[in-house]
């Protein structure tokens, strides 16, 4: 049977507030694990010798006070000076956005703050400690290339491939999407001119509420179905959950553009042996 | 009952009594289209009425502590401020003061309410974060520096130490020139719900109620006009606790001290005008306003019926209110003011005898100036503007109010029998009850706001992409150096002999339960002991509570 995931449950300093905590504490139970509450009022040696005397898979940090600058990168140094800086530290509670890179260079893994979801938050533990089950994915590799919306390839190609010179890669039609694509190279990236073929299609929607532009950036990445999961499982809007095929050999699937400040991404693996 | 003795003849007798002492902010109220608003709204002729609910400024007080309430003088509008050093906070609280605001109230940093000095080892990265570092008299000093004491009225959120704190305070008292007597104030000096909420505990719940007990009897005798405690239900709520639960537990903690007061062989009527309570005003707008007439009607009633007093101002509930500072969100701050409106609205409706209004920016970090303005601003556009206080308790009388005014009556007082059976507040906390009740309701409420079944606006639903990077309040980290400097300085400078007696005497009155601590206290304060030297006296004689 697999063993359950062992989380310390730490409020450093002074800070009585531990409504946040409990809450926690309560809720990793839910998910099935361990958690260990220490208590208010723990000086962060006190913390890492609970870490390691319950034999945590990690620490979860609450602080409220405002100590949190001077307190959460002390509990990482002494878990490193006691050889146990393999146990991961995140933190939350009333933490101004600014204090987060500087807490995340200090060593902390992930800072959840006010209004974050205990199921997020369970679910980043639970990756966090058992990363081949979940898979950590890796970052996107490249952008793979940048959609833009036309009217007419045709006419708009003359820009691409007589002003700028670029070499055309090839035009083919993707049923699927009601459209006719252009692929003009770029360095180790590329241009899709789109083009709908069918009034029913997101580029026709596309072209008469916005006109001609910037459609979408698609960004190259690997284990597409794993990462589209992962995804999810944090929370993001996706607008295709399993992947699909996409122009040139391709699988694809887009991320919602609420995810991105309004811009729409697309995922794309290409098939081995086709780039 | 005879016509002519109606209760109503006789509110109105009582009410011009105190008309004459005591006039109203204007000889007549109207509304914006010049229609006259009358003083009080009641039933003409319907006995039930008269005893059940009665009328402001009388038994059971379900409308309200005085016969006039707004119409004479507006609650007071008392902001929490207090950050950094004690030279900084008299700042803020000079520019709170010349914009109007009518009384001080000071949060003090954690090493301070814990009892500990700013260089203790467990004081690291807190000092001055959460309110003033107050290491010794001379911080008091700066922090009272240039405020007439004999005017202002200060209330200080300090629990475990509230002894130490309060002595400095009256040492600065005299220091001005100001009788005893005259200075006018709260302290918190409620330990029950720091083992319940708020965690501010230093010593084991029996020796805490004896410092408690000796307050009251040393204010009764010497500090007349000050409040000894603030029962406060607030903090309880920010812990994850429903309005009820809120209302009760600080009613049980409330006749807990009552008890132990009388144990000590206090008389009622010379303690109990002097306690004072401190509630959350949350979101759901009526049941609110419904907590704070049922709780006032439920005090009045076991103080006259349970424990007879006979004066009348010992029945009487007078509490501060403190919108819901959980309820604010880090996303869209701004919808925060519009929460806070609402909730101070219900406070002022509910019958507060003064309000501290958050500010739009605390789910993020302190208060910045501008936000504790606005916030200060939002409570006297409720005075000034709305009309709301030109006639008493306005809601009154309203079916949906009175009947919920009736069932929460009816759920506290099952919550206050449940916790009699377990042996009361002392024997509650010590068990855990309270704080799992409260911790059940956390959790629940949290999987709610997950499930999407309670709307949190900006947070589950109308939610927007944001970036989350307002102007803060940031507490300059070189603080704690400065501060720590300072008080070793100090400490070089003093007759190390005197300080030696001073805690001597004090360990010595610790020991004999029958001495009341304050006065010692008082000397060593005085000769500039610190809050930590003071405090650790009291540890190694009383022991740490440690938690459940």
């Amino acid at each position: 049977m697999e063993q359950k995931i062992r989380v310390l449950i730490a409020k450093p300093g002074l800070d009585g507030h531990d409504r946040g905590a409990l809450v926690i504490a309560q809720a990793l139970r839910d998910h099935g694990m361990e958690v260990i509450y220490t208590g208010l009022r723990q000086s962060p040696l006190q913390i890492v010798q609970a870490a390691i005397q319950e034999d945590v898979d990690v620490i979860g940090l609450s602080s409220l006070s405002g100590a949190h600058r001077t307190l959460f990168p002390k509990v990482v140094e002494e878990l490193e000076k006691r050889n146990a800086g393999d146990i991961p530290v995140v933190g939350g509670g009333v933490i101004p956005s600014e204090d987060i890179p500087f807490l995340l260079e200090k060593g902390v893994r992930k800072i959840f703050t006010s209004g974050s979801s205990t199921v997020a938050l369970a679910q980043y533990i639970q990756r966090l400690v058992h990363p081949k089950e979940s898979t950590i994915i890796k970052p996107p590799e490249k952008i793979a290339h940048i959609g833009i919306a036309v009217h007419s390839i045709e006419h708009a190609l003359g820009f691409y491939t007589d002003v700028l010179g670029l070499p055309l890669e090839g035009v083919e039609e993707v049923k699927s999407e009601g459209v006719k694509v252009a692929f003009i190279r770029i360095g180790e990236t590329r241009i899709e001119l789109l083009e709908s073929i069918e009034d029913t299609s997101a580029i026709h929607q596309f072209l008469s509420k916005k006109g001609e532009g910037i459609h979408h950036i698609a960004l190259e990445a690997g284990d597409l179905e794993s990462r589209l999961k992962a995804y999810r499982d944090q929370g993001v809007p996706l607008i295709n959950e399993t992947p699909k095929s996409g122009a040139n050999n391709s699988s694809i699937a887009f991320i919602h553009p609420k995810a991105a400040n309004g811009v729409l991404f697309e995922l794309c693996q290409h098939t081995e042996g086709t780039e | 009952m005879d016509k002519n003795k109606r209760p109503v003849e006789a509110w109105k007798q009582n009410t011009d009594q105190t008309i004459k002492r005591f006039p109203e902010r204007k000889d007549t109220f109207t509304t914006l289209s010049d229609m006259e608003v009358d003083r009080l709204y009641y039933p003409d002729n319907d006995l039930l009425y008269e005893e059940k609910i009665g009328f402001p400024g009388e038994y059971p007080y379900t409308r309200g502590i005085q016969p006039t309430m707004y119409r004479g003088r507006f609650w007071t509008m008392r902001q929490y401020a207090g950050f950094g050093s004690a030279t900084e906070t008299n700042k803020r609280f000079r520019y709170l003061l010349n914009q109007g605001q009518t009384g001080l109230s000071v949060a003090f940093d954690l090493p301070t309410q814990i009892g500990y000095d700013s260089d203790d080892m467990m004081a690291e990265g807190e000092v001055g974060k959460v309110g003033v570092a107050i290491d010794t008299l001379e911080d008091m000093e700066k922090l009272l520096e240039e405020i007439p004491l004999d005017k202002v009225s200060t209330s200080m959120t300090i629990n475990a130490p509230a002894s130490v704190l309060l002595c400095m305070y009256l040492a600065v008292g005299e220091k001005q020139g100001v009788p005893l007597d005259k200075l006018t104030g709260t302290i918190q000096n409620d330990i029950l719900k720091e083992y319940i909420a708020r965690g501010t505990y230093i010593y084991p719940p029996k020796p805490s109620m004896r410092l408690i007990t000796n307050i009251f009897e040393f204010c009764q005798q010497n500090v007349p006009k000050f409040n000894t405690i603030s029962i406060s239900g607030y903090h309880i709520r920010e812990a994850g606790s429903n309005a009820v639960q809120e209302a009760a537990f600080t009613l049980a903690n409330g006749i807990a001290y009552v008890d132990a007061a009388i144990a000590s062989g206090l008389d009622i009527d010379s303690f109990a005008p002097r306690l004072a309570f401190f509630f959350n005003a949350h979101n759901n707008f009526f049941e609110e306003i419904a907590k704070f007439r049922a709780a006032r009607r439920i005090w009045a009633k076991i103080m006259k019926e349970k424990y007879h007093a006979q004066n009348p101002k010992s029945w009487k509930m007078r509490f501060h209110t403190q919108t819901g500072g959980s309820t604010l969100t880090a996303h869209q701050p701004d919808n925060n003011i519009v929460r806070v409106t609402m909730q101070a609205l219900a406070a002022v409706l509910g019958g507060t005898q003064s309000l501290h209004t958050n500010s739009r920016d605390e789910a993020l970090s302190l208060p910045t100036e501008d936000s504790a303005r606005i916030a200060l601003r939002t409570q006297q556009i409720i005075a000034h503007e709305s009309g709301v206080a030109d006639t008493i308790d306005p809601l009154g009388g309203s079916y949906y109010v009175e009947e919920l005014t009736d069932k929460m009556e009816e759920k506290i007082q099952e919550y206050l029998d449940q916790i009699d059976e377990i042996g009361g507040a002392v024997q509650a906390v010590e068990e855990g009850y309270m704080q799992r009740e409260i911790q059940h309701n956390a959790y629940e409420t949290q999987k709610k706001i997950e499930r999407n079944e309670e709307i949190i606006v900006g947070l589950n639903k109308f939610t927007i992409e944001e970036e989350v990077n307002p102007d803060l309040l940031k507490v300059d980290e070189a603080l704690e150096k400065g501060q720590i400097e300072a008080l070793q300085s100090l400490r070089s400078k003093r007759n190390q002999q005197v300080i030696q007696n001073v805690l001597q005497k004090l360990r010595k009155a610790a020991r004999n339960e029958h001495d009341n601590l304050i006065p010692y206290i008082l000397e060593a304060v005085k000769a500039y002991a610190t809050i930590g030297e003071i405090c650790n006296v009291l540890r190694d004689e009383f022991g740490e509570y440690t938690g459940l």
